[in-house]
């Protein structure tokens, strides 16, 4: 029997609950290939982010990045905006799970006097570089050797036959059926549909759609899978008291939880198969922050791929393990009925692969009440972050 | 960065790491480096038992037989190397030694795969790994075949 504790564990943080806020959020357009760098996306969506905090560049003096990608640092800021400050700054911000763990960072810089305003910024171009061949998520993975020789070599590869592999086991083990993942799929084409920003905003899908389509790798069909896009957002963090005099409602940081699987990237090894580090990282964010599941008025989760929400949401403790397909079939996922609504703006499978900042962007607009398919009275919003070997959470709430 | 290796995705047989598990499938043997102060198997091979610490590791033979922990039926070639290969079943495979142990291997002589059940014993086939984009060059690994033995 595997226990909780022989997989994974959870880093210990800082209480950081009511000291910092996101008072600034800019996107760029989500596209297919744009023919833009990232370096170019980041900048647009930085610009827009610090315009929004009602801010000037050299107003901001922190930023946090992608160490993976290092598409826009502080080089690339002060070539953008012509500045020369000095700034704070560190590479593990950015996107997928760090897109949840940033405003920690922020919130420590600004508690130690090294920052006031903090940038936490995530551009892709992953759609533009497939065409010529480079970049993507599975060439990440192919350059490790253990993955070269163990699994590559065996068809394991890549990410849709991993996710697959798990999908086949909750099934298995859950009797979990097309039928329900599929009822993830159309919820959030249905959430997509209703966000102007969503590159499937113009594409319903239906159940028979979903049951129809082509299988990638059975069991996983096209629409249990998101595209590649390009975009990229930015949010802007300060402190509390600070923020108070800026012109947006703040949404303010109340927890942070980090989590890792021992098994690293190795999804083949993971003791707990079909769980996520969410098992450790979601009870500390929820404790910083003092709240339970039935507090949450909406959450996004990182979803490359229908059953990585479905996994989350169990792991988050909205439902019981095994339980999250009946859950997502009786609706519990919509914005407008749901007692759970999920990914509102349609998540990577059906707004834009961005690798989670824009659900990080779309909390702070459910906060603002200015989303697409919008929540009465949100008042707590969560973004559960994933990248494989690790987890994040983070709970922000308005004012 | 892209791979350079001109035999890629054949295994690269000279990575230190795993070189073992290649030398053995070579003579048509299962392979699994295991701690010798604390008998864990340590999966995948690392320089370190993640149990104990200890740096003595050997490569023991295990006995070929696992059980169907979960398979994919892959038909998107996701490389060049599938393109002649889709559809195939690419499966992880739970040894009978230590189930926490899972081989990424191909389901071998599958005729449907519909029929196939978790968890249902499978034994190891050793066969030549070659791809078309990789002509002339082969490896020898081990795949499995539904079956309690060969």
């Amino acid at each position: 029997m595997t226990t909780a504790a022989d997989w994974g564990h959870a880093a210990e943080l800082d209480d950081v609950n009511g000291e910092v806020a996101i008072v600034g959020i800019g996107e760029t357009d989500y596209t297919k290939a744009s023919g833009r760098t990232a370096a170019q996306i980041g900048a647009e969506a930085a610009e827009r982010a610090i315009a929004d905090a009602g801010l000037e560049p050299r107003d901001v003096d922190g930023l946090t990045f992608s160490g993976a990608f290092a598409d826009f640092g502080v080089a690339e800021f002060h070539a953008h905006f012509g500045t020369d400050h000095d700034m704070w700054s560190s590479p593990w911000g950015g996107g997928m799970a760090w897109a949840g763990t940033a405003p920690y960072l922020a919130a420590g810089a600004i508690a130690r006097g090294e920052a006031r305003h903090v940038l936490n910024v995530f551009p892709v171009a992953w759609a533009t570089q497939r065409s010529s061949m480079t970049g993507g998520p599975g060439e990440v993975h192919a350059q490790q050797s253990l993955k070269q020789n163990l699994e590559v070599p065996f068809g394991f590869f890549p990410q849709p036959v991993y996710f697959a592999s798990i999908m086949r086991r909750h099934m298995l083990e859950f009797g979990t059926t097309r039928e329900q993942f599929g009822a993830v799929a159309i919820t959030l084409r249905e959430h997509a549909n209703r966000t102007p920003s969503a590159v499937f905003r113009d594409k319903t899908l239906s159940l028979e759609q979903y049951l129809g389509a082509p299988m990638l790798a059975d069991p996983l069909c096209l629409y249990d899978s998101c595209p590649i896009s390009d975009g990229g957002a930015a949010y802007v963090t300060t402190s509390l008291e600070r923020a108070r005099d800026l012109a947006r409602v703040p949404a303010v940081v109340r927890g942070v939880g980090e989590g890792y699987s021992g098994s690293g990237g190795h999804w083949a090894q993971q003791r707990a198969f079909t769980s996520t580090p969410q098992v450790f990282s979601t009870p500390g964010a929820f404790a910083m922050a003092g709240i339970t599941n039935d507090d949450v008025d909406v959450l996004t989760c990182y979803d490359p791929f229908t059953i990585v929400s479905l996994m989350q949401v169990e792991d988050m403790g909205f439902c019981a393990k095994g339980e999250s397909g009946p859950f997502a079939e009786s609706g519990a996922l919509r914005f407008d009925s749901g007692r759970l609504p999920y990914n509102t703006h349609g998540g990577l499978l059906s707004h834009a692969y961005v690798l989670g900042i824009a659900h990080v962007i779309e909390c702070v607009k459910q906060l603002r009440g200015v989303a697409g398919a919008q929540v009465p009275e949100c008042e707590v919003a969560v973004y559960g972050g994933y990248t494989g070997h690790m987890a994040s959470t983070l709970v922000l709430t308005r004012s | 960065m892209a791979i350079t290796r001109d035999d890629f995705p054949l295994p690269d047989v000279h990575d230190p790491l795993t070189a073992p598990f290649f030398a053995a499938a070579a003579r048509d043997a299962l392979e699994i480096p295991r701690c010798t102060a604390c008998g864990t198997y340590v999966w995948y091979p690392a320089p370190t038992c993640p149990e104990c610490g200890s740096g003595e590791i050997e490569w023991v033979a295990v006995s070929g037989r696992a059980t169907l922990f979960t398979w994919v039926i892959v038909q998107r070639a996701f490389l060049p190397a599938f393109e002649s290969m889709v559809p195939f079943v690419t499966a992880l495979v739970a040894l009978d030694e230590d189930p926490a142990v899972r081989l990424c291997t191909y389901l071998v002589d599958v005729a449907d795969p519909a029929v196939l059940t978790a968890n249902a014993p499978v034994h190891v086939e050793f066969r030549d790994l070659t791809f078309a984009t990789v002509p002339g060059r082969s490896v020898r690994v081990p795949m499995f075949a539904v079956g309690a033995a060969s």
